[in-house]
């Protein structure tokens, strides 16, 4: 025998359960504009029907009870993030790489009508000036002048990619903050979610909030997630503890595993950049996660803070590696070879008095700073004539300004077999050329797999207002159905009580 | 596929920004005349592009370069003009002397007026052109006596006498092609030697002693460097027409690079406005599309 309320107790859990359903759809539309927001939805569950010990009534006990909110979950696919993921760690690499390629180029500014190349036309143009009319002052000033001008171009080259560097220096140290920063915030989250989970509640908005974090960790490095459960009584949705190690560039651990962030043991390992100049050179010493130590080549998990790296330079097997230390190493290699031959063929030569001429540019004794600190000697600065024109000590001899020309157009031993000042310098710009092309390829296809995954996602996740729209208008028409039988059991226990047993009065 | 009006607003956006780059691209394209702007828009076409402005520019070099040449030998060829005119009327003048029918007073005349004709020789000699001398081989500002006075590639004493003449015979080299080297000036030695004003002196001498058989020997020395002369100026002839010829090449050469050059790097502007003009069409649809995807929702159909 049923119970005489059963109805009324049907409908009331039917009021409540639409309620909690109108409730999330709102909860949905307030944050439908949330980052990182995951839609959810009410698991309806039927409540069973409980059938009294003594009662062998089969037919009152297959009347249902009712319907109750079982669940609120959140609607979203883990293989979806882990794609995610990967595609954000490449584009954070590739994408910071890129930039810091656009700001070397944008120095070299080849090809162009004011970079190195042409002041190096121009001194040639110049020298070819000189071995016409060598007995000229004004050609020998010229002479000097687009001299000063090649020294110069070089220093404004290498101090300005040093700039970059410096810039970079802190811009790893800004993104090893940025790291650390997420991994404590995980963490804390993750500490939340332990403390919530074992009463069987599920912290949509907590699981929200660490996967946005992730998201954002997995710009930085390439990271590997795995989940376990909470001590206590969970619900068996729940997301449990995330445990964050830091992976390679394939997605496989390190050996040993490097754990960034330990779910159940709820510990941080801090990743700390090291920076020093025992190389004579500022670069990454080491990168060091928690107890475990990485080299920059070591370091591959792909990612902003990798590119970075890269870019600034670091220490391998005794050099400074990356892209910037090694331009700068080229300009050093190009302005050091240069000025020692050009000095050379110059001391070889007469000035417009036939003495024997001297140096010509000043140049560091080693090539270690070579570009930075290349000059026009002092004393040709103050007095053309001493610019070494002739070949014999005459006058009218230009043949060594022809010869101090050719070390720029023709092949420089110390370069190089059959290389020349000019086409070392053309190969060092194409291959920058190339890499920074590849770099800006990889963004662009990293961007472009990067928004399908996201779409994907969002497809998945993502809250749509004509949905919530029609869930609210299905919601609504259910909760005003109950109120109504709500309604029909009421007048039915009306008509008991009120209206039975009353014949003739 | 579920689609949410996030996802449409957000693919509109980043289909708006990819066509603003696109534009971008067209009017850096359009306004710079380039069809690369950095290395990385195209290594190849970059690395090409720093050769050939290296070639432009030593094309237009060796074209400065030979013009200057083409100066020295204009100059050189004239002042050699003159000096045959000299040494034929010094060749007349001994013709008409060898007569024998001439008095003293006119022998004397005559040796004046050969006199002022070498005068006339040593300054020919002595020619400066842009502050340089062109007939003393690489020393062209003269050479030095030791005690810091110039000496000129021909000099006199008080009385007239050439005391020393130029002894650099060395080439002045001027580079016109790669690794070519043209002579621009004129051997001085072949022209205006001591023995050329020896040989004056001596017929001057002959025409105040009135030796008729060293007056008679005088023509034949005047013809030897009269023919010294015309060969010199066969000489600079060849080496002008060698010159006419790579300056003929260096101007066919200086408009195939700048062509290469041109095309290599320069944007074809007919097509670039074409991107553009299409570029921004489809801009224009996309922001109509937007505005048209972005509107309407189930909401404004509730009430």
């Amino acid at each position: 025998m049923t119970s005489t309320f059963h109805g009324l107790e049907v409908a009331k859990r039917a009021l409540f359960a639409q309620q909690a359903a109108l409730y999330t759809t709102s909860h949905n539309i307030a944050n439908a504009n949330t980052d990182g927001y995951t839609r959810q939805r009410v698991n309806f569950d039927q409540v069973s029907t409980l059938s009294g010990s003594r009662s062998n009534a089969l037919f009152e006990s297959q009347i249902g009870s009712g319907v109750e909110a079982g669940s609120i979950e959140r609607v979203r696919d883990k293989f979806l993030d882990l794609q995610y993921r990967g595609e954000t760690s490449k584009l954070g690499y590739y994408g910071s790489l890129a930039s810091s390629f656009q700001q070397m180029e944008e120095i070299m500014n080849e090809p162009s009508d004011t970079g190195l190349s042409k002041s190096m036309d121009k001194f040639w143009q110049a020298l070819q000036d000189l071995s016409v009319n060598p007995e000229d002052s004004g050609a020998r000033s010229v002479v000097v002048e687009r001299g000063i001008a090649v020294a110069e171009t070089f220093n404004y080259l290498s101090t300005s990619l040093s700039a970059v560097r410096t810039d970079l220096e802190n811009e790893i140290d800004v993104t090893q903050k940025e790291l650390n920063s997420i991994l404590n915030q995980i963490n804390n989250v993750n500490q939340q979610i332990s403390e919530i989970e074992p009463h069987g509640y599920l912290p949509n908005d907590l699981y929200d909030e660490r996967d946005r974090l992730i998201d954002q960790l997995s710009n930085i490095v390439n990271v590997k997630v795995s989940y376990d459960a909470s001590g206590g009584q969970p619900n068996p949705m729940a997301g449990g503890l995330a445990t964050i190690e830091l992976v390679n560039e394939s997605g496989d651990s390190f050996d040993p595993p490097v754990t960034l962030v330990d779910g159940p043991t709820k510990q941080v390992n801090e990743v700390t950049v090291n920076i020093d100049d025992t190389l004579g050179k500022r670069a990454v010493s080491s990168i060091t996660v928690g107890t475990s130590t990485f080299t920059g080549a070591d370091f591959t998990s792909t990612g902003k803070m990798q590119a970075l790296v890269e870019a600034y330079g670091y220490q391998d097997a005794g050099t400074v590696k990356g892209e910037f230390p090694q331009m700068l190493d080229a300009l050093d290699e190009l302005a050091f070879n240069f000025a020692n031959e050009f000095n050379a063929a110059h001391r070889g030569g007469f000035d417009l008095e036939g003495n024997p001429g001297t140096d010509f540019f000043t140049v560091n004794a080693t090539q270690a700073g070579a570009a930075t600190s290349l000059d026009v000697l002092t004393t040709i600065k103050n007095d053309e004539d001493l610019v070494a024109a002739s070949s014999d000590g005459t006058s009218g001899d230009g043949q060594n300004a022809l010869a101090l020309g050719s070390k720029i157009q023709d092949p420089v031993a110390s370069l190089g077999e059959n290389t020349s000042v000019k086409s070392y310098y053309a190969s060092v710009i194409g291959k920058m050329a190339v890499d920074s092309q590849e770099a800006i390829r990889m963004e662009s296809n990293a961007g472009v797999l990067q928004q399908q995954v996201l779409e994907r996602r969002q497809s998945v996740s993502a809250v749509s207002l004509d949905e919530e729209m029609t869930n609210m208008i299905t919601f609504q028409h259910a909760y005003n159905a109950a109120a109504r039988s709500l309604t029909a059991v009421d007048e039915m226990l009306d008509r008991i009580i009120n209206n039975m047993g009353i014949v003739g009065r | 596929m579920r689609v949410t009006q996030g996802m449409l607003s957000n693919n509109m956006l980043r289909n708006l920004s990819q066509s603003y780059d696109n534009l971008g691209k067209y009017m850096d394209q359009l306004s710079t005349g380039k069809k690369v702007n950095r290395p990385s828009d195209d290594p190849v076409v970059a690395m090409k592009g720093m050769n050939y402005r290296t070639q432009v520019t030593e094309v237009e070099q060796y074209q400065r370069n030979s013009s200057e040449v083409h100066n020295w030998m204009d100059n050189s060829d004239s002042a050699l003009d003159k000096a045959t005119q000299a040494l034929q009327r010094l060749r007349e003048l001994a013709v008409q002397a060898s007569n024998g029918a001439y008095e003293e007073s006119q022998r004397e005349n005559i040796a004046a007026e050969v006199d002022q004709l070498k005068k006339h020789l040593v300054e020919i000699a002595n020619t400066k052109v842009n502050n340089k001398f062109i007939f003393n081989g690489t020393a062209t500002t003269g050479t030095d006596d030791g005690a810091g006075n110039l000496v000129e590639p021909v000099t006199l004493d008080p009385n007239g006498t050439v005391v020393t003449v130029s002894t650099n015979t060395d080439p002045v080299l001027i580079e016109v092609a790669n690794g070519v080297k043209l002579g621009a000036n004129v051997d001085p030695n072949t022209v205006f030697s001591s023995d050329l004003f020896a040989d004056i002196e001596a017929f001057s001498d002959a025409l105040k002693t009135n030796s008729q058989d060293l007056i008679g020997q005088s023509i034949e020395n005047m013809d030897t460097h009269i023919e010294g002369v015309v060969n010199a100026r066969a000489d600079l002839g060849a080496r002008m027409n060698r010159l006419d010829l790579i300056e003929d090449r260096l101007s066919s050469q200086l408009i195939s690079a700048t062509q290469m050059m041109s095309d290599n790097e320069d944007a074809d502007m007919e097509k670039v406005i074409m991107d553009l003009t299409t570029q921004e069409s489809i801009h224009r649809a996309a922001l109509g599309a937007g505005a048209r995807v972005i509107q309407p929702s189930l909401l404004d159909f509730l009430r």
